[in-house]
């Protein structure tokens, strides 16, 4: 067959979130790929600008449903850097426990997402299915499976009432073992390990110089991990490893992944039995002085950068957001090339793709407070209006 | 893993291009300009080993924009190289080819903001959805909605 | 031959086409039924399949532009005439009505056109990914197809005759052949999976790659059609593997009444059938798909061998009863 492009998007069920490859094949190899994110889009930079530090923090929390505690955080963090503030332990425990419950769910996640791309639909389920144990756990917790809403500038906003600490224990031992089975269903079942391995290689260098991050570049070698690097929270005082891998292929990145998971049982154990009485706030001042900062965090896709300036109001002057996935785009191009257009599927979903993260456009209008959903009639209209004016021209 | 980089070590190797300062105990930023950052970069490469580009941040000041790279390496400090750009003709050299990386975070930062990098090898949309109004910048401070026109198919005045 | 009333009666009704239509969708919600048990869910209901597929029929038929609409309503009729025709065939309690020396030739033959048809359909859809399912439809029947034949052949070179229900006759005076040839079993299985498209051989159909391969433009009664000659195809793989290898409905001795026994026949056939979609529903589940260039190598190293070994220890068997 000669050249076929064949379109990835933006509607696909490979996809979870549009995204619009186009890939050009011959045959089953992947020649060339092109790329437009575009179409998670929302203004999120922009919209926070106008906000103060308490109204943005739930607009930044809905940058992405699945690293929500992970964003609201590094801005949390960072303003509370600026501010110079110090806040109490217990608040910074129980945001670690938090942080650690998200990683789980979305590795979690993960694993049953890789497993459906390559047509094992089993697994999908059952890591779908324990994945409930940690939604019901923050339930609890923070009143919601997603967009948590547990930060405020200060500390947090709601306490972990011992009944809850003692149901989130009582959930771990059997989370714990059916991690530890489907650790060992990486390592033995035949269809996983053929689909696997080889595909989507990334060799150290290439890591290192396409600025892979994550469990991405930790699966190649690359041994960075923010926890670990430039510490914040708890990470100090909980003992834990970062995990890495040398393969450098999918099978690797779901080795680091279930690794992680491990870890993360641990983390949130060490936090839950061990965590300090005191307040869980401190008050903070209503605006922050001029400052810039940028404010690193190990989200559980990658390293996620916020670079804050504060201009001495109560809003922030510019908060730019780059994304572990944004990060991760270029080596994904980069290993899809000679790749099977069968492997698409699971090399993107390897990369564990975030795309609202990536994208970041609602249509708010701020006048009579409502949020654009823009009907049917309306697109009718203006294609006809937009059809007239292009005939004008 | 390495130690950090001092302050007096980063000031003595940049001091043709830049003047540093720490802001954090473990980021150092330098103030350069556009004429300098890209021999600038080049020489963090080699003389303090920063092979990582972390991202590339873009700010409108209202007066000026801005552009702040930071870079870190083994030894895990974080350096920044901040350079501002005028308003009028924002340009300054891609490093796309020395720092791969940055090829995404430029059209990312051309598409919002309308910094050009010439020697970009593809600066095209990336972020703004394709019938967006060219030349049009959403994230500058002075960008004000078109009530007649477009954007992404929505009318100016519901924006 | 028999009565041509009761011959109508037996292809029309029992164990004609009613009887498969029925048992089809029977099979189709054992099969979702147990899958999702495996899975830890509960699973559609009993009457879940034929609400499908009265439901499919009453949906709109759309055409894609330009693409001819008469060869895209016949050939999934063409594609379950097939299946049906070869079920006719397949011994379901006593002997079957229409036999004769080489029917097992014709049910091979038959059940092969569903898979020539999805490849068609795909090639006309005038879309990118019904044109790969369509490619990997035929590059998967050229691999399983040779060892499917094989392991096909292989009672009838040890039963000496080419019709289905004769072998299975001959398995009731002597030994069922999946302990005669257990090789030639498990080859059949694998191919069997591998012929109506399921997983770990899900290839033209895999959804999260080329959304549904050469069923991405197939709507409304087409699906419905399409999809009943899937479900028969299973059927009739099951019998045929049933028939070939488990002794069908023969049972171990002759039972008298006739029709006492033809009734416990049937029994024995409904036992195996199901065992086998047991088999394979749990293949199906625990498997994960792979890749058309993984199953070329997979396919002609070892089930290909496998199937040759196969047919070699049959003639070596018969060369040494005939020697003796």
């Amino acid at each position: 067959m000669a050249n076929v492009i064949v379109p990835i998007g933006p509607h696909h069920p490979a996809l979870k979130e549009p995204v619009n490859f186009r890939i050009v094949a011959d045959g089953e190899r992947i020649v060339r790929l092109e790329l437009d994110l575009s179409y998670n889009h929302r203004g999120i930079e922009k919209a926070a600008e106008q906000r103060d530090f308490i109204r943005v923090l739930p607009l930044l929390e809905r940058v992405c449903g699945i690293c929500s505690h992970s964003h609201s955080t590094v801005f949390v963090k960072g303003i509370e850097e600026i501010m110079e503030l110090e806040i109490p332990p217990r608040a910074r425990f129980i945001r670690t426990i938090i942080a650690e419950l998200e990683r789980m769910h979305s590795h979690l996640l993960w694993l049953g997402v890789a497993a459906h791309e390559v047509g094992f639909n089993t697994l999908f389920m059952w890591t779908w299915r324990d994945r409930e144990a940690v939604q019901d756990t923050l339930e609890e917790m923070s009143g919601n499976r997603v967009h948590y809403g547990m930060n405020e500038v200060g500390g947090i906003r709601r306490d972990l009432t011992p009944s809850e600490v003692n149901a989130a224990l009582a959930r771990l031992p059997h989370l714990e073992e059916r991690i530890r089975e489907y650790a060992k269903m990486v390592n033995d079942q035949e269809t996983l390990l053929i689909r696997f391995k080889g595909v989507g290689k990334l060799s150290r260098d290439e890591a290192l110089a396409y600025g892979a991050v994550g469990p991405t570049a930790r699966a190649s070698g690359v041994d960075y991990d923010i926890r670990r690097d430039d510490p914040y929270l708890a990470y100090t005082v909980v003992p834990w490893n970062v995990v890495t891998d040398t393969s450098g292929d999918v099978y690797g990145r779901t080795r680091v992944r279930i690794g992680e998971l491990q870890e993360s049982i641990k983390i949130v154990r060490h936090c839950l039995e061990n965590l300090p009485e005191g307040p869980i706030r401190v008050n903070a001042p209503k605006t922050a002085p001029k400052g810039e900062i940028l404010s690193r965090y190990e989200a559980p896709r990658g390293e996620l950068a916020h670079f804050i300036r504060t201009n001495g109001t109560d809003k922030v002057e510019r908060v730019d957001i780059r994304t572990p996935t944004l990060a991760n785009w270029t080596s994904v191009a980069l290993c899809l090339v000679n790749q099977n257009l069968a492997d698409i599927p699971v090399i993107v979903a390897a990369i564990d793709p975030c795309l609202s993260c990536t994208s970041r456009i609602t249509v708010v209008n701020p006048k009579d407070r409502t949020t654009g959903i823009v009907t049917f009639d309306e697109l009718r209209k203006q294609s006809h209006l937009r059809a007239s004016m292009q005939e004008r021209r | 893993m390495k130690p950090l980089l001092t302050l007096d070590f980063v000031a003595e190797t940049m001091k043709e291009w830049g003047t540093a300062e720490q802001v954090r105990h473990n980021r150092i930023r330098i103030t350069a300009t556009p004429e300098t950052v890209r021999t600038a970069i080049i020489n963090a490469r080699e003389l303090l080993e920063c092979d990582r580009l972390i991202t590339i941040s873009a700010v409108d000041n209202g007066k000026t924009l801005e552009l702040v790279y930071h870079l870190t390496g083994p030894h895990r400090s974080v350096i920044s190289i901040a350079i501002e750009l005028p308003r009028d003709k924002p340009e300054v050299p891609t490093m796309s080819d020395i720092l791969p990386p940055a090829g995404i975070y430029e059209r990312q930062i051309h598409d919002l903001l309308g910094i050009v990098f010439p020697g970009h090898p593809d600066l095209k949309r990336i972020m703004l959805n394709e019938d967006w109004p060219l030349e049009e910048y959403p994230l500058r401070k002075d960008w004000k909605k078109d009530p007649g026109t477009f954007y992404g198919g929505i009318p100016g005045e519901r924006i | 031959m028999t009565d041509p009333l009761l011959t109508i009666l037996y292809i029309l009704v029992f164990p004609g086409f009613v009887f498969l239509l029925m048992y089809s969708l029977f099979f189709e919600f054992l099969d979702r039924r147990i899958t999702a048990r495996m899975q830890n869910r509960v699973g559609p209901p009993f009457f879940q399949p034929c609400a499908d597929v009265v439901k499919m029929l009453g949906k709109e038929v759309i055409d894609p532009d330009g693409v001819d609409r008469r060869i895209f309503d016949a050939a999934p009729l063409v594609a379950l005439a097939a299946v049906m025709t070869a079920f006719l065939c397949i011994p379901v309690g006593g002997n079957s009505i229409v036999r004769f020396q080489g029917d097992l030739i014709l049910v091979l033959y038959l059940l092969t056109i569903p898979t020539i048809v999805l490849f068609l359909l795909g090639w006309l859809s005038r879309n990118v990914f019904s044109a790969i399912g369509g490619i990997r439809a035929v590059t998967q029947l050229f691999i399983y197809e040779v060892p499917f034949f094989l392991v096909m052949l292989a009672p009838a070179l040890m039963a000496g005759t080419w019709s289905v229900s004769e072998i299975a006759h001959w398995q009731q005076e002597n030994a069922w052949f999946l302990l005669l040839q257990p090789i030639g079993f498990v080859v059949a299985l694998v191919c069997l999976q591998a012929k109506l498209e399921r997983t770990p051989f899900d290839i033209p159909e895999a959804e999260t790659e080329i959304v549904a391969g050469p069923w991405t433009e197939l709507t409304g009664r087409r699906l419905a059609l399409m999809h009943l000659a899937k479900d028969a195809s299973l059927v009739t793989g099951s019998a045929l593997i049933a028939a070939l290898y488990l002794g069908g409905p023969m049972t171990p001795w002759v039972i008298l009444p006739v029709w006492l026994g033809w009734a416990a026949g049937f029994f024995l056939f409904l036992v195996k059938t199901l065992a086998i979609l047991l088999v394979l529903s749990s293949i199906k589940v625990a498997t994960g798909r792979i890749r058309i260039d993984q199953l070329n190598a997979i396919g002609w190293k070892y089930i290909t061998g496998a199937a040759l070994v196969q047919i070699a220890l049959v003639l070596v068997m018969n060369f040494w009863q005939v020697g003796i």
